[in-house]
């Protein structure tokens, strides 16, 4: 086999250099193009590591220990306390909900309780707003006669009118509030999600509350600070194997914060995808820049060939001058990557709980630079594949057409390679590999569908031109002519600008359409209020209080358990899953009751429903995830661990629920008989139109002081807030593939500037006036905008309904606002643009153009 | 008896067009021996520039057979076309086509480039010399006139001493006074190298300085005669 260097070596290098020498003007939108891209990928890459080795590094500190012990119901007895002590220094606390009152029980506002002990925190340090940030958490919590003291979050203050000094109740304790607390440092190792900001009180005030009740759910944690010389990993384990069985959740300080770490990695995932998108639409820059480069060099190519060049030399003397101009891009995006968390350092501080350590990451950045080399390499070789192929004898044809059709084979498979390559690259330093591969398979077919949708529109124009009524407008006639001419940008401009368009109007149209789900469909069968933590002594006395108020529809109740499925006909849980999509269900203790009638909002899809005076061996009912996820049948037997012991039942039969209610609905529901006697609460809802809330809040919160209430309105406003703040996250981030279209636009209308100008010229000879040649300049890019706009809502939209009908199992509608406002977007871009290249082709003098012709 | 430098037999060309197929050459038969100037005429269209890429390996022929110091040119793919070409055929055109951002060193030399040659400066600088650039070396194209353009051209159809040297037009773009320097210069250097020369020429004139002249019409071949012979006819 030949080799695939030319003969002599290091000609092609010089032919390159030399080349070069006449500027890398025509180079600009590729160096912008990869700069983007690249930059873009290498900050959410810096950035990411940043956080994470923040978190890593952090992680005693965000745990409060180098173990935490975590149990729910209630806290270990004296033994196991005394075995905690052998491992090292021990802090205690408690974490539940409830709601903080006014003294009036005026205002109430749900809240985050934390009673820690004189211990806390062993690591790291409580941060106190001034002017209480000189006291320590033993004088912020001081009993002074009756009267506890207690730290909180801002939000507490702004919620229920108060200010530091004023007394609030929790349950049926008073206390007085001493401190705002700026930074708590093991904030987001306690646990992911919370609803409601932080009350921070000693340990030894919750029992006053109230609220620590059999059967209430709260979480008793034990941090642990090892002894000198201890294994963390040998202690932890040595932990859950003593005490597994009894209930005990232990984590480690290398994984303090597992929540957080798995949001920021699949959010650094879905950005560096988002990323990959706009070096991807780039490409598409790179692959126009070097096209119109080499239709400039056509003649230089068939007199080297003339002259005895090999194709190879020509291919490798022109990928040269590509790469390395590339490498510019690359660079220029590197360094844009590296400099970002420094440049972004306040905001990140501000925005997270967690103390980034801004660094360099090479690997990160070479990650980077790897993906915007494969790109320019790989949409390169196709155009330098055709130039390589242009014939010697071109220049005795005088013939001016730009080189067209394929390459040859060894292009066409050194493209297809590298392209090959950056998928697997993409697969392979992703940790999501599914999404992953589900972005890689989709980039393809958007493209695909993109690059045919913009072709037959294409071909739409060019018929619509020999339309005889339009045929007789010549400025449409020229606007069309320009559209649908050999070597017009516009299937490439649609593609490119086309992406970016359908990403946000898909972004658009979900938003839409899930906000448009809470807004009005949910809170209009969703109940007004979820009541938790209802002893069941209160539970009748409840029921009637609020049944009674004027204007509420119903009332219901429920008994509510906590406890997890730890085996599978005797296997562990872990090791019985068989569809790793439904692995959730076994993560953490899952909510449970017990019920003779099948819950509302249930239908059965297996088995069938015991009858209201059974008497049998346990049995449960699972919902129709905790089948797929264990792969359970009928008569399968599941083991439980609630409230600390193990108890074995049967599946009885399988349902269906609807989530969208919003009702009281549990995955697990057993057969009575079994579970009466276990330590429980009751949770209740009450359903009633907006106006009689206030009403709700006064009883409960004057005769139920223990009860933690929920109003799903404002849970729903404040899902409704963080929704609308990721979706300005995630329009962020398509409009860098928006904007890496426009530099392909950009670069579409620079290589178009000399044709444009000599339109110009004709048109001003031939008596046209300035209004006539800028109109159809104009519709022009109108037109080309409108057609991307086309393509990017009729694609954006599919995509829209792909995600929110079989996936988010949701109502579909179609958005006007969203369609109206991507074509305005695209018909301001385009017109934009094409304003600035009629303005120099209108600016120039036709009389040295002629003379040249 | 050498073989001829250049062996047309029966040489067609057919070439598609937007009007369907084109018969452009329709059975050249043509020899031509080494170190004779030939003087190409016709109209346009008469298959000039066909002819003159046939011979220098930059079209194929659809039928019969070419030969050029002593290769069949079929027998040769792209690369190979290139290597015979390098080797040797130097060809100039009548828009210089040189490199514009190469000096006139780096044009001249880049024949010799492509032939790996170690020496492939030194050959183009005693080529420039030789047509009277060599205080030029390193002018780009566009710091030249036309006729010191063409003078380059020249020198680097020449520099790795082809036995064939197509010349297309090379006066066609020169004023009248620069062009006669240049068509002295190409056969001087013609003569001096016993290079085989092919020029393809609209000045009657030019074409009477030649060895022979070969005039062609409608693709085939009219008239082929030595100058010499007109001049007896006169």
């Amino acid at each position: 086999m030949r080799g695939f260097l030319p003969l002599t070596q290091f000609l092609p290098l010089k032919l390159a250099r030399r080349e070069l020498r006449g500027g890398a003007r025509g180079f600009r939108i590729l160096i912008a193009c990869l700069m983007l891209g690249v930059g873009t990928i290498a900050s959410v890459q810096s950035l990411s590591r940043d956080v994470l080795g923040g978190i890593d590094s952090q992680g005693r500190t965000l745990l409060g220990g180098d173990l935490a012990v975590r149990m729910m119901y209630h806290g270990v007895d004296a033994d196991q306390l005394k075995a905690l002590d052998g491992y090292g220094a021990v802090s205690a606390s408690a974490d539940l909900r409830g709601m903080a009152r006014t003294e009036d029980a005026g205002k109430s506002t749900l809240v985050e309780v934390k009673a820690v002990d004189d211990a806390y925190p062993m690591v790291g340090k409580v941060q106190l707003a001034p002017p209480a940030d000189g006291l320590t958490l033993a004088q912020v919590f001081a009993q002074k006669g009756d009267l506890w003291g207690v730290a909180v979050d801002q939000a507490v203050l702004d919620r229920l009118g108060v200010h530091v000094g004023d007394r609030v109740k929790l349950g049926t304790l008073d206390f007085e509030i001493r401190a705002v607390i700026a930074k708590e440092p093991d904030k987001i190792g306690t646990g992911g999600f919370t609803l409601g900001p932080r009350f921070l009180i000693a340990r030894a005030s919750l029992p006053a509350t109230g609220l620590e009740q059999p059967g209430s759910m709260i979480y008793y944690d034990y941090r642990i600070l090892l002894n000198p010389g201890q294994s963390v990993p040998a202690a932890k384990a040595e932990l859950s194997r003593r005490y597994g069985a009894a209930g005990w959740h232990v984590r480690d300080s290398r994984d303090a914060a597992p929540e957080i770490r798995n949001f920021i990695t699949r959010l650094a995932t879905f950005l560096t995808l988002v990323g990959l998108t706009a070096l991807l639409v780039g490409g598409v820059g790179v692959g126009n820049a070097v096209k119109a480069y080499l239709d400039g060099r056509i003649a230089v190519i068939a007199t080297m060939k003339c002259l005895g060049a090999s194709g190879r030399t020509i291919a490798w003397t022109y990928l040269i001058q590509v790469m390395a101009l590339s490498a510019v891009g690359i660079a220029l995006g590197i360094l844009v990557g590296a400099v970002t968390p420094w440049a972004l350092r306040d905001v990140i501080a501000s925005h997270l709980p967690v103390d980034v350590q801004i660094g360099f990451h090479p690997l990160g950045l070479a990650l980077a630079a790897l993906y915007g080399a494969l790109i320019a390499l790989g949409f390169s070789l196709w155009p330098i594949g055709r130039a390589r192929s242009v014939p010697a004898g071109t220049l005795f044809r005088e013939l001016t057409q730009p080189a067209g059709g394929r390459p040859d084979r060894v292009m066409m498979i050194a493209t297809g390679a590298t392209l090959a390559a950056l998928v697997v690259l993409v697969l392979v330093t992703s940790r999501e590999t599914i999404f992953a591969a589900g972005f890689a398979g989709g980039a393809i077919v958007a493209f695909g569908v993109l690059g045919l949708a913009a072709r037959g529109l294409t071909a739409l124009a060019r018929r619509a031109g020999r339309i005889d009524s339009l045929r007789r407008r010549p400025t449409l006639r020229l606007a069309l002519a320009n559209l649908t001419r050999p070597g017009a940008a516009t299937v490439s401009v649609i593609l490119s600008l086309g992406l970016g368009l359908t990403i946000l109007v898909a972004i658009a149209q979900v938003e839409s359409d899930f906000r448009g789900e809470i807004q009005a469909v949910m809170p209009a069968e969703a109940p007004a209020f979820f009541f938790l933590d209802i002893q069941h002594a209160d539970r009748d006395g409840f029921r009637k209080a609020i049944g009674e108020i004027a204007g509420v529809t119903s009332v219901e109740t429920v008994p509510s358990l906590r406890g997890r499925i730890v085996a599978v006909h005797g296997v562990p849980a872990e090791k019985a899953i068989v569809d790793q999509r439904y692995a959730w269900v076994l993560g953490g203790d899952r909510g449970i009751t017990y019920s003779t009638a099948m819950p509302p909002r249930s239908h059965l899809i297996a088995g069938e429903w015991w009858p209201a005076d059974y008497h049998g061996a346990p049995e449960v009912s699972i919902a129709k995830e905790v089948m797929l996820a264990l792969g359970l049948k009928i008569g399968d037997e599941l083991t439980f661990n609630i409230v600390g012991r193990d108890m074995t039942a049967k599946v009885a039969n399988v349902r269906e629920i609807d989530w969208g209610g919003m009702g009281i609905n549990f995955s697990l529901v057993f057969a009575p008989g079994f579970l009466e006697g276990a330590p429980q609460t009751e949770i209740a809802t009450a359903y009633a139109p907006r106006a009689v809330e206030p009403a709700i809040e006064r009883v409960v919160n004057k005769d139920f002081p223990d009860i933690t209430m929920i109003g799903v309105r404002d849970a729903l406003a404040t899902v409704d807030g963080l929704i609308g703040q990721i979706g300005i996250a995630v329009r962020l981030t398509a409009g860098i593939a928006l904007v890496a279209g426009t530099l392909v636009l950009a670069g579409a209308i620079a290589a178009g500037e000399r044709r444009r100008i000599y339109d110009a010229v004709v048109l001003k000879v031939l008596g046209a006036t300035r209004g006539t040649v800028t109109r159809a300049f104009l519709i022009e890019h109108g037109l080309l905008g409108l057609m991307a706009a086309a393509v990017a809502i009729a694609l954006g939209s599919l995509a829209a309904w792909a995600i929110v009908v079989p996936v988010m199992d949701l109502h579909w509608r179609f958005s006007i606002i969203a369609a109206f406002g991507v074509a305005v977007i695209a018909a301001v871009i385009t017109l934009a643009f094409g304003m600035v290249g009629t303005w120099r082709a209108l600016g120039r003098r036709a009389a040295p153009l002629l003379r040249n012709e | 008896m050498p073989s001829p430098m250049l062996d047309l037999t029966d040489v067609r060309l057919e070439l598609r067009s937007a009007a369907g197929m084109v018969n452009i050459l329709k059975g050249i038969s043509l020899q031509v021996e080494a170190g004779e100037r030939v003087g190409l005429v016709g109209p346009s269209g008469s298959g000039k520039s066909s002819l003159m890429m046939l011979m220098g390996g930059l079209e194929r022929q659809t039928g019969g057979q070419v030969r050029v110091a002593g290769y069949d040119l079929s027998t040769l793919d792209e690369d190979g076309l290139a290597r015979f070409r390098r080797d040797n055929v130097g060809i100039v055109f009548q828009n210089f086509h040189l490199v514009p951002t190469m000096t006139a060193l780096e044009n001249v030399a880049l024949p010799a480039e492509f032939a790996g040659r170690d020496d492939a400066f030194e050959l183009a600088a005693e080529g420039l010399k030789a047509v009277g650039l060599g205080h030029r070396l390193e002018h780009y194209p566009g710091q030249l006139s036309g006729g010191e353009q063409q003078r380059c051209a020249l020198a680097r159809a020449l520099v790795v001493g082809p036995k064939l040297v197509l010349a297309d037009e090379p006066t066609g773009n020169l004023d009248t006074e620069t062009g006669q320097q240049v068509i002295a210069l190409l056969f001087d250097l013609a003569r001096r190298q016993g290079t085989t020369l092919i020029l393809i020429t609209h000045d009657n004139a030019l074409a009477e300085r030649c060895d022979r002249i070969v005039r062609l019409a409608d693709g085939r071949i009219v008239e082929d005669r030595t100058t010499a012979a007109l001049a007896a006819a006169q």
